[in-house]
């Protein structure tokens, strides 16, 4: 039978990626390494099953696209605002600090002229998926090294766009023509990112006010509006990357995208899988690759050094830290995918032979490798070389704080039970958080103005992060599906207490067995109470008035609040079939 | 940057912009997601056999996201509540539609009519569950009678689906063994599937150390091997992802964060799918928009009919029969994965294969618009239409004293109504139970002294419970419609409701009622109780605790634990 076969290159990419995955696992190394190797053992060195080329080549570049995306959606302004000044300056430094460095590197290494050009402007330090990946595997991205380094990337990453179109140029020979084709990619650059931010600021909370609310348009909604930021870069001739990524800085300023977040990483694991391993796979074979072998080797050593210390230097001289000053810098050492890409295009272009693209590649392979595992240790060699860095401490240098919630309350749901709880737990805790899915309930909180508010599901792990439930002393769940509450057990600290909602009586159990303080049923202590209202009704109808006027007024005092202003929808992602209390 | 990054950039943010739309009307975002096909197709952007391929993933997605979801205790609940209206839908509704299709299928002049057929029936008898359980959310959630039969027969249809596609991935319908030979696959990979899910996929979940990107890339990896199992012995792809599905297991504490994250992959792929299909739509032909005519009369109109009255059969009241059919009148979107099967088997007739599709858009759309006016439906037809036949009914399987006065009538015998009930006999105040639902049938017999067997919602019943005469009304169901009607009822009895939110209780005291029982604020007393006491003496705890245990074994031992607990 004639199907199209699902079981193409790239399907073939994700099953051996997995198994290869699972292995580098259970060493202790890290995913991507297991990706790009995937890429050698598929591509032309080793067995030359799969190509780059069609449905790989997009999926490629999709990740990228949707990593990029996410990148974005972390960037909230409020959050960096404080480290803006800093981080350009770093960035701009180490762009050109580490040109040169690559320019003297190549020259005494003795290629040619317009080589020494390309290999100077392709050798960029720092990898974004590279750091991007490893440092939120590692839940550190927003940490405060983590954040310089991604201000950084994106600083550069504009830098590389320019450097990508002028490659694109037809000539490079005439100053006045990069002058204006510099010109055009700014303004346009300029403009995307006015469109971006003027639509943060006026056309996106109505839409995502309105949409918010269900899940399914919500996701498809935001997907849709990174196309047409990629859509709009395409027209300018710019990257898919720079447009995905002004589309999720857009979003990223919008309550709403925590959870987003969370919805869009599996998408994007998914497919940067296939970009990972798409480097791998460009490889052309080992002739090529090892040619300037020992260059490479001797370029690498010394770049990732040198590049160590201009950031190391910039980083400090902006007076942070210095554990802050070194993990920021040792995160970078590894040349950016970027470089690959240019040096394509600089063979198209006829600037450089295959044997210097060979060169760039096995120096981005043995840096990207190498890092990776630098990263994923990058605390305990701070550790060790602690005592020798303590040189550079001086008592001016103090990072900015970001904050962190610690020993605070988290609400989940803001309904009639935890709103008249809040009141108790900001006493006793000083700071509550309330998680809520609904824009109606977000938007009361906000005007409120008392709480600290997070929009989204908790069946997801960045809202649940957001939210700080692990530093959390007190949890009070409004939540009656059974996955999210154990999901929470799991994840709160030992001694926190956590109040959970159940439907079931079974459900309660196991909610208790797995370390629930106490289990809220609505059901049984309405009905319990109900049926003494009854009984009161029979038997001393005064009493039964003076109860039930007590809560009658409170009914219609919240029934007049703004968040109960809209229809009241489901407010927690359900699946029918798994529901049905018969009461 | 490639072509097919154009094309996804286009039918995203086409699909982007109409989707803003079906929010604002609160419509499924399926049909919004074909139409931006067709707007798309007609464009020329979206012609690339790449995008055929990613629509493939979608369906893949689609039914391993089913299969994921599956659970063997729902073919129980078939069995329990519509076994007879889900198998004579199907027979009746199957084979008219089977006649039609082959009648059409050899006036048109199709390559293979019986082929033609079989889609144009699957096409006219199933009913959509990502449509349905969007429409019933609310009922399916607050367990009234008629959501709980709808999403019966929608996972019924489910699997009938997966089934067809087993026989007619077949490459030729005449050959039995071929056929039988189909279905021996069809469940061997079912036992593959079952036995990974016992040994192979904890496997997973230990060699990946619980690590939540490797469990989800493990699992879309199994998803692959399935499918190509599936190719490699020649049946369709979709019997792989549901096996594929049913492998994965869905419990434990990774599987949250796994689940959500298939469920991004599929949302993402599936909506590539739906946009593909609309867009791969010619302008119709004739023949197209007859076929979609009649599939719309059977669709919107002969199924919910036969549907109807086969759950009367069942003893359902009117009010759920016509309910629970009305909301089954959609073509099913698995029904689109049979034609796109087909069309790339090249065993459809293009204007079948137009037709199912804007069929399949048109009845999901409309799906949602006569969900607003079934009830005015309901009042005007079909309530006169059954009458005599409904009040007989109730009044065989009812039991009131006669001269019953003073009392209270508690509308809904779940576990709210249990608890009342056993306070109102300790209190030895008369009471009437009114409940509509099958499964409570022997119950209520057993332990009330009256009651009434049917609707609330309709006013026959609230008549033999002689509300009218009644002191209280109690009603245990949050379902807004219900409340008013019990408000409208005239009668001087007091009236106690229940309803979800402050909001709905507030409307429901200003038009009359005495009390609104609303579970949260009624609940929050005793919460902050605990809250304040916990807060207080972190050594409470465990007495608060196990009190509370204690609380939830009395219950359970006296029969108050809810009804799928007790069975």
């Amino acid at each position: 039978m004639d199907q199209i076969a699902l079981a193409a290159d790239f399907a073939i990419i994700i099953v051996v990626a997995t198994m290869i995955g699972l292995i580098a696992r259970r060493l202790g190394q890290p995913t991507i390494v297991a990706y790009i190797a995937t890429g050698v053992v598929l591509g032309p060195v080793l067995f030359d099953i799969v190509t780059d080329e069609g449905l790989v080549d997009v999926m490629a570049e999709l990740g990228l696209g949707f990593l990029l995306f996410l990148l974005g959606m972390k960037m909230r302004f409020d959050d960096i605002r404080e480290i803006l000044t800093p981080i350009t300056n770093i960035a701009i430094g180490q762009t050109v600090l580490q040109t040169a460095l690559a320019f003297l590197v190549a020259w005494a290494l003795g290629f040619q002229t317009t080589e020494i050009l390309v290999i100077a402007l392709a050798t960029v330090f720092g990898a974004t998926p590279i750091i991007v990946k490893v440092l939120t595997d590692k839940d550190e991205i927003t940490s405060l090294p983590g954040k310089i380094d991604v201000g950084v990337l994106i600083v550069q990453d504009i830098y590389l766009v320019v450097v990508l179109a002028l490659f694109a140029a037809d000539s490079l020979d005439n100053a006045g023509e990069i002058a204006s084709t510099l010109a055009v990619i700014f303004v346009m650059m300029g403009f995307i990112g006015l469109f971006s931010i003027l639509s943060s600021r006026y056309l996106l909370p109505r839409i995502f006010r309105r949409i918010a609310d269900n899940k399914d348009i919500f996701l498809i909604v935001a997907i849709a509006w990174a196309f047409l930021f990629i859509a709009i870069a395409e027209g300018f001739n710019l990257s898919v990357e720079v447009g995905a990524f002004l589309a999720g800085i857009s979003l990223a300023q919008l309550p709403y995208s925590k959870e987003l977040e969370d919805r869009i990483t599996p998408i994007t694991d998914f497919f940067i899988l296939v970009f990972f391993a798409s480097i791998g796979l460009q490889i052309e074979g080992a002739a090529s690759l090892f040619a300037y072998w020992q260059e490479a080797v001797i370029a690498s050593v010394i770049l990732m050094i040198g590049n160590f210390w201009i950031m190391f230097y910039l980083i400090d001289r902006e007076g942070f830290s210095v554990e802050t000053s070194f993990l920021g810098s040792i995160n970078m050492v590894q040349v950016s995918e970027f470089s690959l890409v240019v040096g394509a295009l600089a063979i198209t272009q006829g600037y450089i032979g295959a044997d210097v693209l060979g060169y760039l590649t096995l120096m981005a392979l043995m840096t990207m490798t190498v890092s990776t595992y630098i990263i994923a240790y990058n605390h305990a060699i701070y550790e060790r070389l602690a005592p020798w860095f303590s040189r550079f401490e001086s008592d001016e240098k103090v990072d900015r704080n970001l904050r962190t919630y610690k020993n605070h309350a988290v609400a989940i749901g803001y309904d009639e039970v935890t709103e008249r709880a809040l009141p108790l737990l900001e006493e006793r805790y000083g700071e509550v958080v309330v998680v809520d899915r609904k824009t109606s309930h977000i938007a009361e909180l906000e005007e409120n103005g008392r709480y600290e508010y997070v929009f989204g599901d908790f069946r997801h792990s960045e809202v649940r992060k957001a939210a700080g439930l692990k530093n959390a002393k007190f949890v009070l769940s409004s939540s009656v599906q059974t996955d999210v509450n154990e999901a929470l057990l799991d994840e709160v600290g030992d001694d926190a207490i956590v109040f959970a909602e159940a439907e079931r009586i079974h459900d309660a159990r196991s909610l208790y067995r797995n370390g629930a303080t106490y289990v809220i049923m609505n059901t049984y202590l309405t009905a319990s109470k109900l049926s003494d209202y009854l009984e009161q009704y029979f038997t001393d109808r005064e009493a039964f008035e003076e109860i039930i006027s007590q809560d009658i007024e409170r009914i219609r005092r919240r029934g007049r609040s703004r968040a109960e202003s809209e229809r009241t929808g489901v407010d927690i992602e359900f699946d029918p079939r798994k529901l049905g209390g018969d009461d | 940057m490639s072509e097919l990054i154009i094309a996804l950039s286009v039918m995203f943010v086409t699909a982007g912009a109409l989707l803003l739309v079906a929010n604002h009307f609160g419509f499924s975002p399926i049909p919004f997601y074909i139409i931006a096909g067709l707007i798309t197709g007609a464009s020329g952007f979206v012609d690339q056999p790449d995008l055929i391929e990613l629509a493939q993933w979608g369906i893949a997605f689609l039914v391993f996201v089913f299969g994921i979801q599956v659970d063997f205790n729902d073919i129980q609940s078939v069995f329990r509540d519509a076994e007879v209206a889900a198998f004579t839908q199907l027979l009746i509704v199957g084979s008219i539609a089977t006649v039609v299709g082959y009648g059409f299928a050899v006036f048109f002049g199709a390559e293979y009519p019986l082929r033609n057929a079989i889609y144009f029936a699957a096409a006219a008898t199933l009913s959509s569950t990502i449509v349905g359980a969007g429409v019933l959310e609310r009922e399916i959630r607050s367990n009234l009678v008629h959501g709980r039969l709808a999403s019966s027969i929608h996972f019924f249809d489910d699997m009938v689906a997966i089934g067809v596609i087993l026989v007619i991935s077949a490459e030729t319908l005449s050959d039995p063994q071929l056929i039988t030979s189909n279905i021996g696959y069809g469940v061997l990979f079912l036992l593959a599937g079952l036995l990974l899910y016992r040994h192979g996929f904890p496997l997973l979940v230990r060699a990946a150390d619980g690590f939540e990107e490797l469990i989800l890339m493990g699992s879309i990896s199994i998803l692959i091997a399935f499918i190509a199992a599936a190719e490699a012995v020649g049946i369709s792809i979709v019997i792989g992802a549901f096996a594929a599905g049913i492998a994965i297991r869905s419990d434990g504490a990774q599987a949250l964060g796994v689940r959500n994250g298939i469920e991004s992959i599929r949302d993402f792929f599936v909506a590539i799918f739906f946009i593909t299909v609309g867009a791969l739509v010619q302008i119709p032909t004739f023949e197209a928009l007859v076929l979609a005519a009649s599939l719309l009369a059977l669709v919107l109109f002969v199924s919910p009919l036969v549907h109807t009255l086969a759950f009367l059969y069942e003893g359902y009241d009117t009010r759920t029969a016509f309910l629970a059919s009305s909301s089954l009148n959609q073509v099913s979107e698995l029904s689109l994965v049979i034609a796109i099967q087909a069309w790339l088997l090249q065993t459809i007739s293009d204007g079948l294969f137009d037709a199912i599709i804007l069929a399949a858009a048109a009845t999901m759309i409309l799906s949602v618009v006569a969900k607003r006016y079934e009830d005015l439906v309901y009042h005007t037809i079909v309530e006169r239409l059954f009458r005599g036949r409904q009040t007989r009914y109730v009044d065989e399987h009812s039991r009131v004293e006669e001269e019953i006065d003073g009392h209270v009538v508690v509308v809904g015998y779940g576990r709210q109504g249990r608890l009342l009930v056993n306070r109102l006999e300790k209190l030895e105040v008369p009471y009437v139970v009114v409940e509509n639902d099958p499964v409570l049938y022997d119950e209520l017999q057993l332990d009330c002294k009256n009651y009434v067997f049917g609707d609330a919602m309709a006013s026959y019943p609230l008549e033999r419970a002689r509300v009218a005469d009644a002191e209280l009304v109690v009603s245990t169901v949050d379902h807004m419609p219900l409340s008013t009607h019990l408000l409208e009822f005239e009668t001087d009895a007091d009236v106690i409701l229940r309803a979800e939110s402050s909001r709905d209780a507030t409307q429901l005291l200003d038009s009359g009622a005495a009390f609104v029982n609303v579970p949260n604020v009624l609940a929050s007393d005793q919460l902050l109780d605990n809250v304040e006491q916990v807060i207080e003496n972190e050594d409470a705890t465990t007495a608060l605790k196990n009190e509370h245990l204690e609380v939830l074994g009395n219950l359970e031992r006296y029969g108050f634990a809810s009804r799928f607990e007790r069975t």
